[in-house]
């Protein structure tokens, strides 16, 4: 038998009050991509930051190459050969790719010829195809990944993990991702790969582990475990769906944009003549890779930046209104973060009742803030929405970020909006949360209201729409019935039919 | 007089100056007990007067007046027996907070009260009412209403007659016929200091060109900014002038600087204590002279007059008659024009020459 | 029960601060050859009558700076400028009731609308040089400091009355003086009427911004910009409004003290209000009510340095020390507190009945 490239033994972590992590076992063979899988709060990331030195065990055991080890930072992980890819790239913009790579590490190789001549061989090495002296804000998203990848392996990471690396890829992203994935492996590389999706863990996993409430819970293995067994030991449930029912579009246009256009102010064209147009009880997904106008078009929409077109809700013109006056006259926002646009984390829940809703009765009244109103109906949405927290003057930071979300849904639901744009509204959620959201904008759809989702989960999306535009580089390139498409005819289309350079 | 006048003076050497260096400071701290030249109230127990002493901000050890104030009560101490209570503004404090330390001092009984500076003009114009038997004094200040308060004395100082001195001492030393004046803030008492200096320089020479630059409008900074110091005099010694006088407080110590930068034949004059007796060595070289003003002899007469039972009342006036104000010779740069320069003293004494007080 | 956890926590914050830094001046006094027991016994010692007027007096002024700054950090605004802008309304305002164009009490009015214009308009400088350029508000105010110390500097040199070596405006005719209300003898002196301004203020201040959807919106922006700017806050409308609010109760700061004492803007001016303000802000942690202990606690502790240097012959820079640390320490202290709630209420959340879950996903 090898010697395990990671060994993790009884781990335990407690922060007070809560048990993050138990009696967690994990076994990783060098050389292999190994899964980690588990919904959202189950204590990957805890399981993670210990691994990468951010956290201290409170008991257990870590092995690195039949070696026990003990970190107390980033740097003992490092120095073990432990290397980690964040969801987030942590990536300066205005540096070359070199900059980039170096920044931090400059006592190994320098920051010259030397150093870029590495830089160039890793890349080469592992085809990532990285010019050391291209600026990053260039880059495309997967062309970032990729250096957030040759960062760790310039500093000599031989044990990798990845944190959701999938989340911000178009499926031919992800081949190209997993085909890296597999070159790294061959060259004697050991990659932990977290992840909830799990065609992506079937598909690319040599082994997988499932976590669920904060310990292991098994290792399936990847070549005879169906997808929906693995979900299963994920939730301990059934999982759930977003299968849509049978359509409730109706003829009545609610929401009407026609030659939107936005023009940053660099001069460049972010959006350029969208036209759009959603029907009552209808869901219109926006499929696109990140980057090419969705956030930008529900910023439009929402007027919070300046655009010329026409947009019109129902009978309304809404062109030349504020973003307030346009949510007031019935536009619910789920937004893409929900930290920086859904939420005051430092304020109660009932006060983020009245986020974005100060037009609404129960909110305020003639410009007094209406506390009794405000309180009771943050109560009702707590309640009807299943938003798990010890009250309603709990500060919205202290929440997770699921239930978070099913709050932001709930408010966003309340007051009868006409139409709902809804950005990724179940990025980041858990597994429960996700099918309570998917039910609550299906049963709003029924409702009669119009629907404008964005998501990068093809799945969702499908899932979802009734009707799914694409948008590249900042125009509406394709309409795909959701029935009949397949995420590759999508990718294609998100892409521009060709592979992203 | 001319004894107390020595007296004080050597006090003020270890004291005081605006504009000293901070490479200055070998044996003139105040708290070094060695020369025994500070006031150190705690230690005089004599039956004198009791005096009360409010500074302004900066308090005893500032170089400057304050210090020079010090003197005067330091040698009443000395020679009338006077005991002392010290007391001390804070930057920005309100003007109950300057009434009210006079009325701590004067219900501890104080007798002489000096306030320190003209900033305490309205709090004693309101306190002293309120103890008929009790003498103020406050240095520069003035009556700010109409009603006189026959229980405070105003002591001015002629500074236009002590900077028409070095005015003149600059206008006879300088060969390029072209001197400067740095003023700290553009007030009517630094006025004061360039409109004699001025009319000095120019009862010498009338063509000599005279450069004026204020540091400050109105902010108090101008007293204690080197750096705009410096700057401005630089620029002075770099348009043709060879003598730069300040009256810019600590913001002189970057006149001097200057001077020394500017190279040989430069000078600078100090002002309200002999600076040369503070600065650095290198700096001496370049001290023509300093205009002195004696708040200290003004102190002491406060104090001595409240002794003799016949405390000062209304507007004093130190000026040349009474060597309230006056030139210094450390150095000895000066030494071969004192004849000069005591000439036009003289006249300015016998009323021939009338020194204006405004440019 | 949270409740009362929550402000005794709050509360345990400010008052450990202030022990900590009268334990570490008093070792800087004790070490500097001073005695250090004087230095409490005489801190806590009960003032005398003038200084209680005093103490009320300077409150209202310091309070009045204290709510300028704090209405500007409460949505991420710097306004430094407080400085500036009260001593440009201080001179405008002593003007303009000099000048006595209206009568009597109309004439006091008149001032303070005159006040806070100029002070709202200085601000207002900053907040469309921020608005439209995009300059940060903290250097602008800065700036803008300067500028009005040699504006009004200049103004006053040039046509100022003269009184001695200074100069001032002309007096308020005693028909618009506003004197004040006086608790003990004459020597004692008085309580300023509009002193008052501060209640009214730090009423309106309160009310404004925890009761109208103004308020809520302008928490909003301070906590999160993007956030409000997608609730449908105008953020630009919003900068530049706080400014000026900002700047008009600066402009108010002078006021109870030129119309019940100084009379005129000269020597008497009391400068240095606006950076007390900003540390009573801070202390107060931008709240209505805690500001105004703060703002007493900041005029006590000034009102008492006069007999710590007259009776024990402790330097009244100590003071100064004893504020500085106060707001270094709370600072810190608040900082700890918000973690410690922070932890607390997590704990709370993780403890809410629910399958498995726990509260580290907050963000992925």
């Amino acid at each position: 038998m090898t010697t395990s490239a990671v060994e993790l033994r009884g781990i335990e972590k407690r922060f007070p009050g809560v048990i993050a992590n138990h009696d967690v076992n994990l076994q990783i063979a060098p050389g292999t991509v190994h899964a980690l899988v588990g919904e959202n709060g189950a204590g990957k990331s805890t399981l993670m930051k210990i691994l990468y030195g951010v956290q201290k065990p409170d008991a257990g055991t870590i092995t690195i190459n039949g070696e026990t080890v003990e970190f107390s930072t980033p740097s003992d992980a490092i120095a073990q050969g432990i290397g980690m890819v964040f969801q987030h790239f942590m990536l300066a913009d205005n540096l070359t790719v070199l900059e980039n790579v170096v920044l931090g590490a400059e006592k190994l190789h320098g920051t010259g010829a030397k150093a870029r001549a590495e830089v160039r061989a890793i890349s080469d090495r592992f085809g990532f195809g990285l010019d050391p002296d291209v600026l990053v804000e260039s880059l495309g998203v997967a062309a970032r990944q990729r250096l957030e990848i040759l960062k760790v392996l310039y500093r000599g990471a031989k044990i990798i993990i990845l944190d959701e690396p999938t989340a911000v890829l178009v499926p031919q992203e992800v081949d190209a991702l997993f085909a890296n994935l597999n070159g790294l492996k061959e060259q004697g590389h050991t990659l932990l790969f977290i992840s909830h999706k799990l065609d992506e863990v079937l598909a690319v996993a040599d082994a997988i582990t499932v976590m669920r409430r904060g310990t292991t819970v098994g290792d399936p293995d990847p070549s005879s475990v169906t997808k929906r067994q693995l979900a299963e030991l994920m939730v301990g449930t059934e999982l759930p769906s977003p299968a849509t029912d049978e359509s409730t579009v109706t003829d009545v246009v609610q929401l009407s944009v026609e030659q939107l256009t936005m023009i940053d102010e660099f001069g460049r064209t972010i959006l350029d003549g969208i036209d759009l147009q959603i029907h009552r009880g209808e869901v219109v997904g926006i499929a696109g890779v990140e980057g090419n106008g969705q956030t930008e078009l529900v910023e439009g929409i929402l007027a919070m930046r300046p655009t010329q077109g026409t947009v019109r809700l129902g009978g309304d013109d809404m062109s030349g209104w504020a973003t307030r006056k346009r949510r007031a006259a019935g536009v619910g926002y789920i937004p893409e973060d929900r930290h920086r646009h859904g939420l005051l984390l430092d304020s109660p829940l009932w006060e983020n009742r009245i986020l974005g809703h100060a037009y609404e009765e129960v909110a305020v009244k003639r410009g007094w803030i209406n506390r009794g109103g405000a309180r009771q109906d943050s109560e009702r949405i707590v309640d009807q929405y299943d938003v798990r927290t010890p009250g309603i003057d709990t500060m919205a930071r202290a929440l997770s970020g699921g239930n978070q979300q099913k709050f932001i849904v709930g408010r966003e639901l309340s007051g009868e909006p006409s139409l709902l744009i809804a950005a990724h509204p179940t990025r980041g959620v858990d597994v429960g949360a996700q099918a309570a959201i998917w039910d609550q904008i299906k049963e709003a759809r029924r409702a009669g209201l119009a629907v404008l989702l964005i998501s990068a989960d093809l799945d969702e999306l499908i899932g979802l729409s009734d009707r799914i535009e694409v948008i590249l580089r900042g125009r509406l390139v394709g309409t795909f019935d959701p029935r009949t498409v397949t995420p590759q005819d999508l990718g294609e289309a998100m892409t521009g039919g060709q592979e992203e350079a | 007089m001319g004894k107390i006048t020595a007296l004080a003076a050597v006090a003020v050497l270890a004291l005081a100056g605006c504009g000293s260096d901070d490479d200055s400071d070998g044996g003139d701290d105040n708290n070094a007990g060695s020369g025994g030249n500070a006031l150190d109230c705690s230690a005089a127990d004599g039956d004198g007067p009791k005096v009360g002493i409010a500074y302004d901000v900066g308090g005893q050890g500032d170089k400057s007046f304050n210090d020079a104030a010090a003197v005067g009560v330091k040698k009443a101490v000395d020679d009338l027996g006077a005991t002392c209570t010290e007391a001390e503004a804070t930057d920005g404090e309100a003007e109950s907070a300057r009434e009210d330390r006079l009325r701590q001092l004067a219900d501890g009984g104080h007798n002489p009260i000096l306030a320190v500076g003209f900033l305490y003009s309205e709090a004693v114009n309101k306190v002293a009412p309120d103890y008929p038997d009790i003498s103020f004094d406050v240095v520069d200040g003035f009556d700010p209403d109409d009603e006189a308060n026959d229980n405070v004395a105003y002591l001015g100082f002629a500074e236009e007659q002590g900077s028409f001195l070095v005015g003149v001492a600059a206008a006879t030393k300088s060969e390029a016929g072209n001197v400067g004046f740095v003023g700290g803030v553009n007030s009517d008492l630094i006025k004061k200091f360039e409109a004699g200096f001025t009319a000095g320089a120019k009862a010498v020479n009338p063509d000599i060109e005279i450069q004026v630059k204020y540091l400050q409008e109105s902010d108090p900074k101008g007293f204690n900014d080197p750096a705009a110091g410096k700057a401005t005099a630089t620029g002075m010694y770099d348009q043709g002038a060879d003598i730069v006088y300040h009256a810019s407080g600590g913001s002189g110590a970057g006149v001097f600087q200057a001077a020394v930068e500017a190279g040989d034949g430069k000078w600078a004059i100090g002002v309200d204590s002999d600076q040369w007796q503070t600065a650095s060595e290198t700096e001496q070289a370049h001290i023509l002279t300093s205009m002195l003003k004696r708040v200290d002899v003004a102190a002491f007469d406060a104090i001595s007059a409240v002794d003799k039972g016949e405390p000062l009342v209304s507007y004093q006036v130190y000026d040349l008659k009474v060597d309230g104000v006056g030139y210094s010779t450390s150095g000895g740069f000066v030494d071969d024009i004192t004849g000069d320069i005591d000439g036009y003293a003289d006249q300015i004494k016998s009323g021939e020459i009338t020194v204006p007080t405004a440019p | 029960m949270t409740r009362l956890r929550n402000i005794a926590i709050a509360l345990a914050a400010p008052l450990l601060a202030i022990v900590f830094s009268l334990a570490v001046t008093s070792l800087v006094i004790q070490i500097s050859g001073g005695s250090a027991s004087d230095f409490i016994s005489i801190l806590f010692s009960w003032p005398a009558d003038r200084l209680l007027v005093n103490i009320a007096n300077q409150t209202s002024l310091i309070y009045l700076s204290a709510l300028a700054a704090a209405v500007g950090f409460r949505m991420n605004l710097f306004n430094i400028g407080v400085e500036g802008q009260y001593r440009m309304a201080a001179y405008a305002g002593a003007l303009f009731a000099g000048a006595a164009f209206l009568p009597g009490a109309l004439n006091v009015i008149g001032a303070l609308l005159v006040a806070v214009a100029v002070g709202a308009a200085w601000a207002g400088i900053a907040g469309l040089l921020r608005v439209t350029r995009g300059v940060s508000e903290v250097i602008s105010t800065i700036m803008l400091n300067a500028i009005a110390i040699t504006i009004t500097g200049y103004l006053i040199n040039t046509y100022g009355i003269k009184a001695g070596d200074s100069r001032r405006t002309e007096a308020i005719p005693e028909s618009s003086q506003v004197p004040g209300w006086q608790p003990f003898d004459k020597a004692a002196g008085e309580v300023w009427t509009l002193g008052l301004l501060a209640v009214i203020a730090g009423v309106s201040f309160w009310l404004v911004l925890n009761k109208t959807r103004f308020g809520f919106d302008l928490r909003a922006t301070g906590q999160s910009e993007s956030a409000a700017i997608a609730s449908g806050v105008n953020s630009k409308k919003m900068t530049m409004v706080t400014l000026l609010i900002s700047g008009g109760i600066a402009g108010l700061i002078w006021m109870p003290s030129l119309f019940g004492s100084a009379h005129y803007y000269g020597t008497t001016f009391q400068a240095g209000l606006g950076f007390t303000g900003i540390a009573v802000a801070l202390l107060g942690r931008n709240r209505a009510l805690p500001i105004a202990f703060a703002a007493l606690l900041f005029a006590y502790l000034n009102e008492q340095s006069n007999r710590l240097t007259i009776e024990a012959g402790i330097s009244v820079e100590v003071i100064q020390i004893t504020q500085g640390i106060i707001v270094l320490a709370v600072v810190i202290a608040y900082e700890l507190v918000r973690r410690y709630r922070l932890r607390a209420e997590e704990r709370e959340v993780a403890q809410a009945p629910r399958p498995g879950a726990t509260t580290e996903e907050v963000s992925a």
